[in-house]
């Protein structure tokens, strides 16, 4: 089995979304997850999760994921002394059929 | 200085004429070559003089296409006296040489586009569209020019997206603004055209996320689509309209405080938001517009706008899905004038 790297994942990301073959269900689960209430979207990239997202905000985040199923890992990085009201916040999501056809198993 | 709604700048989006050498499917001004109506430039310019003083900063010239408004670089150059900025949306195909001296004067330009050769020249009515309006983001970008892409998107065409994408930014395209093509104009009648559900807008949103990473280092990627949530918790972006305790009565305020963005229509109409906002919403007409007609619509005709827009941010509140939030304020206006929704 070959192996995969992140740059293989990054350069597909947009087709492998935009293409129906990932089904309406994995899109509204994704959707419905990374609209997390108060926190601003910044990175949006593949991860061995599925989709790892980068949150800025400029409180400390009160993350509630009991009605975010799918969250495999999330993590908080203050900025300290360099910005102290900015804080980077990392959700891990795994999303059913992103990496789907990767290995010639149907990609395009 | 105090926001005026979602938007950066406070805008005008002028349409001179519905006058166009294509007539799209899913043409939301349902221009073509058969609407030969223009705006007067000496009528439009004291208008524009009257809007600055309003508080509008940027001009955002559309159509019809503006190549073919016969007055356009008399009008571009009085609205640059004025201290504007501008900028032009086209079809790119009469962005030649032969324009450069009034593409000179644009603060930048945006080519439009509706997906790959096939679909974009199916939508636009003539074979050649798309390699036309390419030969133009190049020469423009090889100019050193600043040219982005407005890329309007059928449900069918989203597919298309990342190749399209990646097509414009080796173009020298800078910036891709991508929506979704509004239920509106011609697209109302357009055969074939599958509306967006609400997955499909998801679909689209997530795929100008991965855009916005995997082109990062070569052009902004902006999706009019937001999250409801994030919009009602930038609602503050209308307390000029929609008020507080700290700020001026609303007939002491700029309009470009209280209506943003504005619209001029080809008929002279002065509307909020959107080409095809409902007519029981117009501000004013240019010909013979004042400061005291100005002033009188903020008295008496602005109560049923703030209505319209506090009942819509508040809407946002339960939802949790994404929103074109001009687009959805434009239904809603058509809502409210047909007494199905409340203003």
């Amino acid at each position: 089995m070959s192996t995969v790297s992140s740059k293989d994942l990054a350069d597909r990301m947009s087709k492998r979304l935009a293409n129906f073959k990932l089904s309406d269900a994995a899109i509204k689960g994704l959707a419905d997850r990374v609209v997390i209430d108060g926190l601003s979207i910044g990175k949006f990239n593949p991860c061995i999760y599925g989709i790892c997202i980068d949150y800025f905000t400029d409180k400390w985040p009160k993350l509630d994921f009991k009605h975010h199923h799918g969250i495999t890992k999330w993590e908080v990085f203050p900025y300290g002394i360099i910005d102290w009201d900015r804080f980077r916040v990392r959700v891990a999501f795994q999303v059913d059929g992103i990496q789907e056809g990767i290995n010639g198993g149907g990609g395009f | 200085m105090m926001r005026s709604g979602f938007l950066p700048d406070r805008i005008i989006h002028l349409h001179p004429t519905r006058l166009c050498n294509l007539a799209c499917l899913h043409c939301y001004s349902e221009s073509g070559l058969r609407e030969k109506a223009a705006l007067d430039p000496v009528v439009l310019g004291d208008a524009l003089a009257l809007l600055r003083a309003e508080g509008y900063q940027v001009i955002s010239l559309s159509g019809g296409e503006p190549l073919v408004y016969k007055p356009l670089r008399n009008v571009v150059e009085r609205a640059r006296d004025l201290g504007y900025r501008i900028t032009m949306v086209t079809n790119g195909l009469l962005a030649t040489a032969r324009m450069d001296a009034t593409l000179e004067l644009l603060d930048g330009m945006a080519v439009s586009f509706d997906g790959l050769a096939t679909t974009h020249d199916h939508i636009r009515g003539r074979v050649g569209a798309f390699a036309q309006a390419s030969a133009a983001v190049a020469r423009l970008a090889a100019q050193g020019r600043p040219v982005a892409a407005a890329i309007s998107l059928t449900r069918d065409a989203l597919p298309e997206l990342p190749e399209l994408a990646d097509h414009l930014v080796a173009l020298g395209a800078r910036a891709l603004q991508i929506r979704p093509v509004a239920m509106a104009g011609r697209a109302r009648t357009m055969a074939g055209f599958a509306s967006y559900t609400a997955t499909d807008l998801a679909r689209l949103y997530l795929v100008a996320l991965a855009l916005r990473e995997e082109l990062a280092d070569q052009a902004k990627v902006h999706c009019d689509l937001a999250p409801a949530q994030g919009l009602w918790q930038q609602g503050e972006a209308y307390t000029g309209l929609l008020g507080s305790c700290d700020v001026l009565p609303y007939h002491h305020r700029p309009l470009a405080d209280l209506v943003n963005p504005l619209v001029i229509t080809d008929t002279g109409a002065l509307k909020p938001i959107a080409y095809d906002f409902h007519d029981r919403f117009t501000i004013a007409h240019i010909d013979g517009l004042t400061t005291d007609g100005i002033m009188h619509y903020k008295q008496h005709g602005l109560a049923a706008y703030q209505a319209l827009i506090g009942n819509a941010l508040a809407g946002l509140q339960p939802r949790t899905d994404l929103v074109d939030w001009f687009d959805h304020c434009t239904r809603t206006s058509e809502q409210v004038a047909l007494g199905r929704a409340t203003a």
